[in-house]
Parts: structure tokens; sequence; C-alpha cells
């Protein structure tokens, strides 16, 4: 696959409360972002769950966001704080299963900031457009 | 009339055949409804008569064929695919014939890699060429028995438990099905949960657990108080008792040790080492301190591709 052609696949769980509406604002103020980015609401960042990521990582998609609530935000509390923890556990998988650290991250986006939204999809995309695609790559 | 079982080992250390012995008393009621036709553990058979006079190998037909250990070589795969062509019913019995088994664990590198470090990389052994003369070549990696030939029933454990085989066999011969739960060493367990850990540290299997007096009810749960514990992400029935059939206490629970997870995942594309990951920073400890992930959390399923050696990383741009 060349540089050129490749285009990767930024699977991007959003949180109901916070970065969806996030997502959201950065669509309704005409922010550009990246088309690579497919987003999955979840009621809350808490819930998703480390073999959701490395399921999605090694079944065809390139790199994973989780967005959530800013911290003492959380809808829930501490989902969020769930999330970070998982977040550690993830990385350290990346690991075990030989990918990059720069295929996974959290980021907390809040329903206000559609601009770090769009911003932190642009970030990821060339991120992992540098990368290549997943060794996992299916197809 | 009687019904026919054939036996066979592969990649195996001999425990679960030895499982088979250790029946006991139930062995004296099943015997009259069964005849060993071929049984290598007990009676000596060549497959390709005593002087080899025959060409091909020569497994006696049966009806139900029990089969430990995985498939490491050709030799092995020709035998599974024997067994299976002879026997109506195939049994995979033990850890290593449902999953790979601990030789599996060698699936985590490449043959080359292997051979190297066994024969030419090991410092207490004078360094050699890979011997080939007269041996079967090894298969790229350790296979459960399901990977090579098709598998009827899974009797897994490591060893597996008498009791185990005694309700297979019983089943197949009224013509039952025998299937596992599907549900987690957690769900059987008696142990007090209270879904956070009490300390923030991961203790090592050789630290003493806090057992309390009386029932192990008593007793807060082997993963709170910060000992590995492959419970949520095995699939539970390591307990059967043959009096009762009922289940009890899983057995490494029983025995005041942490649950090893040679009952293998819960349902099948299960991955542990994910979902274990999961539960361990879930009740609040840190997955920092889970040394020798990998191997670890995979240390009896390694076949079926779960371990494997780790993907090139992709260069950079490509």
């Amino acid at each position: 696959m060349s540089t050129n052609g490749y285009e990767p696949l930024i699977i991007a769980f959003c949180c109901h409360w916070c970065s969806y509406t996030g997502a959201d604002l950065a669509g309704t103020s005409r922010l550009r972002y990246p088309p690579n980015v497919r987003i999955i609401r979840v009621m809350c960042s808490g819930m998703v769950h480390p073999n959701l990521v490395m399921d999605a990582l090694t079944k065809g998609a390139d790199g994973v966001v989780i967005c959530g609530c800013h911290k003492g935000d959380c809808h829930y509390l501490e989902g969020n704080l769930k999330a970070e923890k998982r977040a550690e556990a993830i990385k350290l998988m990346l690991e075990d299963f030989g990918l990059e650290q720069e295929r996974f991250r959290l980021e907390w986006v809040s329903a206000s900031e559609g601009a770090k939204f769009a911003a932190v999809m642009q970030t990821m995309t060339e991120q992992v457009k540098a990368l290549g695609p997943s060794p996992y790559h299916v197809g | 009339m009687a019904v026919k079982v054939a036996g066979e080992w592969l990649n195996i250390c001999g425990g679960c055949e030895v499982t088979i012995l250790d029946i006991g008393e139930p062995l004296l009621d099943l015997l009259p409804q069964l005849e060993f036709v071929h049984l290598p553990v007990l009676m000596d058979h060549k497959y390709f008569g005593q002087t080899g006079e025959r060409n091909e190998m020569e497994i006696p037909a049966a009806d139900v064929g029990l089969v430990s250990g995985g498939v490491r070589n050709e030799k092995e795969k020709h035998v599974a695919e024997e067994m299976r062509k002879k026997c109506k019913t195939l049994i995979a019995l033990g850890s290593c014939a449902c999953f790979g088994g601990i030789p599996a664990l060698a699936n985590m590198f490449k043959l080359e890699e292997m051979f190297d470090k066994i024969y030419r990389g090991s410092k207490t052994t004078a360094s050699a060429n890979t011997p080939a003369d007269n041996l079967p070549p090894l298969m790229d990696a350790v296979k459960a028995l399901d990977e090579v030939v098709k598998v009827d029933v899974y009797i897994p454990g490591c060893p597996t438990a008498p009791e185990l085989v005694v309700e297979a066999l019983t089943a197949l011969l009224t013509g039952k099905s025998f299937d596992l739960p599907e549900r987690s060493v957690c769900d059987d367990c008696p142990t007090k949960r209270e879904k956070k850990a009490s300390g923030g540290t991961l203790k090592r299997p050789l630290e003493t657990m806090a057992i309390a007096e009386g029932p192990l009810e008593n007793t807060r749960c082997f993963m709170e108080q910060g000992f590995i514990c492959l419970g949520p992400v095995t699939r539970a029935g390591c307990a059967r008792s043959m009096e009762t059939g009922k289940e009890k206490v899983p057995r490494c629970i029983k025995g005041h040790m942490a649950c090893r997870g040679c009952f293998g995942p819960i349902r099948k594309g299960a991955n542990p080492l994910v979902d274990m990951m999961g539960a361990v920073t879930s009740i609040g400890l840190d997955a920092k301190e889970v040394l020798d992930r990998r191997a670890l959390l995979n240390r009896y399923i390694g076949a079926q591709n779960r371990l494997r050696p780790l993907p090139q990383k992709t260069a950079i741009g490509r």
C-alpha cells in the first residue's frame, strides 16, 4: 500500500454527555476534521472495556480514541476515572499485541470543546497515517 | 454390546492418561460396558506391526476416541487424523488437546528462534545443529486438536479430572451430550467479593493468602486480596463430585490457590488476556504489576492463534 493512497480507519468511542455533544458542536460549527474517524456513541467512557479496543485494533481499525468528560465532570461521577485506569491496561496490551502506542489515545473532550474534538481527530489521523496500516490490517 | 474405546497421546506429559487410570472404583462399574481396543498408556501396540511389516498406520476402529495432547509435529498430526478416521466420536482430553496447553507457550516464538535458543543459545550445552535425522518435522506452531481434525467433545483440565472423564463416558454411553457450562470459575467460587481490591498492589503467588476460619465463604476473594486469579476468565466445571454430579468449590480454590486458567476461555472467541487485564483494573489493581502478561494469562491456551510471534512493526510511512 502506498503512502499516498493509504487512509487509516479510526474508531472514536465518545461518551454521550460530553464528547459526543462536543463532536456535534464541531459539526454544527462547521469545523473541519478528517473523514477517517468513525464515531461510536457510548453512554460513558467508563463502559468501554479493553476488549472492545483490542478487538477494534486487531480486526480492522488502525487507531482508537476514547473520548470522555473531563475529570470531575462525569455524568456518572467516576466513569471517566475507570476509563483512565483501563487506558493504562490498554497501553500495556498494545505491547503484548505488538502495536504502537500511538494507535490508542484517551482524551477528555467537554460538550463545549468542539474545536478540541476536531483538533484531536486531526492529530490522531495524521499520527496513525504516519505509522501506516495496523499489522493486523485486514483486506 | 460393549462400546469400543481407543485412546491416543500426542504432545503430552502423561498426566491426563493417568487420569483415566485414576478413575478408581467407578471404572469397575463402567468396564463391562467398555472395551479398550487401543490405549498406549496401558498396552503396547505397534502401528506398523511388530517388525514393520505393514505400510500404513493401523489403529483399530472404535466408537469413542480419547485423544490427549496437542499437535506439535507431523507424526502427531498423522496419528490425530488416523484417530479421527477410526473413531465415531472424538474426545479432546485435557487442556493440551483442547487449547494447546503449556507446550503452546512456545507459540510466542518462531521455530527458528526456538531452535537457536535450544540448540545454540543455551549456555549449559554444546552448540549443535538442529537434529533432523529420523525425526518428524515440527509444525510451525503447537496446535490444539481441533485445529487439525474435527473434535466432538472437549474435556479440559491440566490434568483433567477423573470425574469429568466418567461423566463424559457415561453421557456418551447413554446417548446424552456432554458440555461444560458457559460460566466462569467465579460463578462457582464461594469466596466473599466486595468488588474492590483490599490494597493497591499485586502479590506474588508465594505470599500467604489470608484464609479465614470456617468455610471458604468467610474468606475474601483472592483477586481482591491482590493475587492474580484467572477465575473471571476461566470456564467453570473443574469441581464435579463423582457421587452427586453436583458442582463444588473449584479445585485450586479449594486448595487455597488462585485459579490458573487450565479450563480455558469461557466461550469460543473470548480473549482471556484482554478480559483479565480489564478485570484487574476494574477492581482497582495496577495493571502494570502483572508480570509476563502474555505467558501468564495464556498459560494453557496458547494454540488457536492466541499466542503467536508478535507482528513485525510496520515501517513508518509505508
